[in-house]
């Protein structure tokens, strides 16, 4: 199950949730940008704040580009930030290949527009200290990201 | 946002004339304003000088301080440095020569400052030119002319304070090498000096009083052009006497309007914002790293750039279509030569005196404290109407309960509370 949050033995300190709105380019990025301004008023280190928010991006985008209305909710534990993002979407067929750098299932317009280089999930395992996929097709998609305060520089 | 933390600011509310309504605080981009049980705007917050609340206020009831002796300082030798705005708020036929000589009668040298901004634009070149040598340097390089938006940086994103083109502003550069010729030139005394900086910007005060980049300012105050504008009207209809005062080109005078600073730049790649909605807007986005391939971003926190600026005498549109037809005259060419701005730029003649790299703060929070309160803040937050009407005296609901965590307010003065029960 999910390490670390499973792990602490204080329950979360603090759980906000925000709504993701598939296909609406106008507004995406809003949740991240809120999430971003939560944990820098609650006075985490710039480096966990910067780690955090660019995967709340590339989740959210996610969400906005492939998925169906979803959410993302952060969770504040002790020593831990998790972002957890879920959409009704189409889901992903082989997550192993969709972790590979450069594979993308992006339609050219999405290209266009700068998105879809394949770089998204393996950013986010990257930037992330724990990342765990749910999703099989047509199931929709859950994301759990993890960032450990410890880690973090 | 933590209220009680109030910073130096220079914008007066005046309590005989304000009736607490709710509009300056609605307008506040930082939610510094409250209105408190006297029924009366205060600010209690962190104000960043943009002057939203003076242009919204119904009753004129918000001033911005300016240094008010227009005649200048008595006895004083006062210099003046003048923004490109001035230019643009006589109408059609006044020429920028003609206002600087009717402004030649009150002070006892003025200065074309759009000068200055040529010299400044090509430096700005020459500057990201090196900088693309160096392979640490974060991209894009943020203007650090709006006093407005290096606050709004510094309060609110602190990560992005390296990112400053790190030179001292025209106006700042115009008024240290003024003093310096004025006393090479007589046997004045350096406090026998003042220079003033002519301005449609309400914040240019506190960067004057409180510069950010520098210890301190090379001006002694500002003028607001709504200041000097009636004085010079009837001025402006006798101007005899043919004497050139008027350098700059378009391209300095073009700073006036928004996209007129990165008009200058040649083969950058940069971007104009204006507005103060839209500027934290792509602060955020800057934050997030998402302008890839962006060199340099001008960012204005008056709509259409100074030209929106509080304390014009013009509306901003009308001013806007002036400043373009200046810009088409004087032409948008060069005037300045690169070897000569190359060798200012050599010898610091733009460096700002202090590091941008340097400005950041630690951010003082106790996180545990700041979790607790976060948690209690939402909770009370959940109970409210959450319809943001600001009857209560804060901006919205969640101000309102960090409000009454903080001691602030008190829970009786929602409406929706007291009709409820």
């Amino acid at each position: 199950m999910l390490k670390g949050s499973k792990g602490s033995h204080n329950g979360p300190l603090l759980s906000r949730s925000y709504f993701i709105k598939a296909r609406d380019f106008q507004s995406a990025g809003k949740a991240s940008i809120q999430i971003k301004g939560l944990l820098k008023e609650l006075g985490y280190p710039q480096g966990i704040v910067r780690r955090a928010t660019i995967c709340a991006y590339e989740a959210e985008m996610n969400v906005v580009m492939y998925g169906s209305d979803g959410d993302i909710t952060v969770t504040i534990y002790p020593q831990l930030i998790c972002l957890r993002i879920q959409d009704q979407g189409p889901g992903i067929e082989d997550i192993q290949l969709a972790m590979q750098e450069g594979y993308s299932t992006a339609p050219p317009e999405y290209r266009e527009m700068g998105f879809g280089a394949g770089m998204g999930l393996p950013n986010m395992k990257a930037n992330a200290d724990m990342m765990e996929i749910v999703s099989s097709p047509n199931q929709g998609t859950l994301v759990h990201l993890d960032f450990s305060l410890d880690a973090t520089p | 946002m933590k209220m009680g933390r109030a910073t130096q600011h220079f914008v007066d509310i005046n309590l005989e004339r304000c009736n607490g309504c709710v509009l300056c605080m609605k307008a506040c981009p930082m939610k510094a304003i409250r209105i408190m049980k006297d029924e009366k705007a205060h600010i209690l917050g962190t104000c960043i000088d943009c002057g939203s609340c003076i242009s919204i206020c119904p009753k004129n009831a918000i001033e911005p301080k300016t240094s008010l002796p227009v005649e200048g300082d008595k006895g004083k030798y006062t210099i003046v440095t003048v923004s490109p705005v001035m230019y643009t708020q006589f109408g059609d036929e006044v020429m920028p020569n003609e206002i600087i000589t009717a402004l030649k009668g009150f002070y006892n040298e003025v200065y074309d400052q759009a000068y200055m901004h040529e010299l400044f634009n090509l430096a700005t070149e020459i500057h990201i030119r090196e900088r693309r040598k160096d392979p640490n340097t974060k991209w894009p390089l943020i203007s650090p002319i709006c006093p407005v938006v290096n606050r709004l940086i510094y309060h609110r994103f602190p990560t992005l304070l390296p990112q400053f083109l790190p030179f001292l502003t025209p106006r700042e550069i115009a008024a240290r090498e003024l003093r310096k010729k004025a006393l090479e030139r007589s046997s004045l005394k350096p406090e026998e000096i003042s220079v003033y900086h002519i301005t449609p910007c309400s914040a240019k005060m506190i960067s004057v009083k409180q510069p950010l980049l520098s210890d301190r300012s090379f001006l002694d105050g500002v003028i607001g052009i709504n200041q000097i504008y009636p004085k010079l009207k009837r001025p402006l209809g006798h101007i005899t006497g043919d004497e050139i005062y008027h350098y700059s080109g378009g391209i300095g005078i073009g700073w006036a309007r928004s996209g007129g600073e990165i008009e200058g730049l040649e083969g950058i790649r940069s971007l104009a914002v204006s507005g103060i909605k839209e500027t934290i807007a792509y602060l955020e986005r800057l934050e997030l790293g998402l302008l890839e391939g962006v060199e340099y971003v001008e960012f204005r926190a008056c709509h259409e750039g100074c030209i929106g600026g509080p304390l014009a005498a013009l509306d901003r549109y009308e001013a806007k279509r002036i400043t373009e037809r200046l810009v088409r005259m004087f032409g948008i060419n060069k005037r300045v030569k690169f070897g000569y701005v190359k060798k200012l730029y050599d010898s610091g003649f733009f460096n700002a005196a202090k590091d941008p790299t340097t400005l950041a703060k630690a951010n003082g929070i106790d996180m545990k404290s700041s979790l607790e309160r976060a948690k209690e803040v939402y909770h009370l937050w959940e109970l409210l109407p959450q319809k943001d009407c600001g009857a209560c005296g804060s901006p919205d609901c969640m101000s309102f309960a960090e409000d009454i965590i903080d001691g602030l307010q008190t829970p009786d003065r929602c409406v929706f509370f007291n009709t409820r029960r």
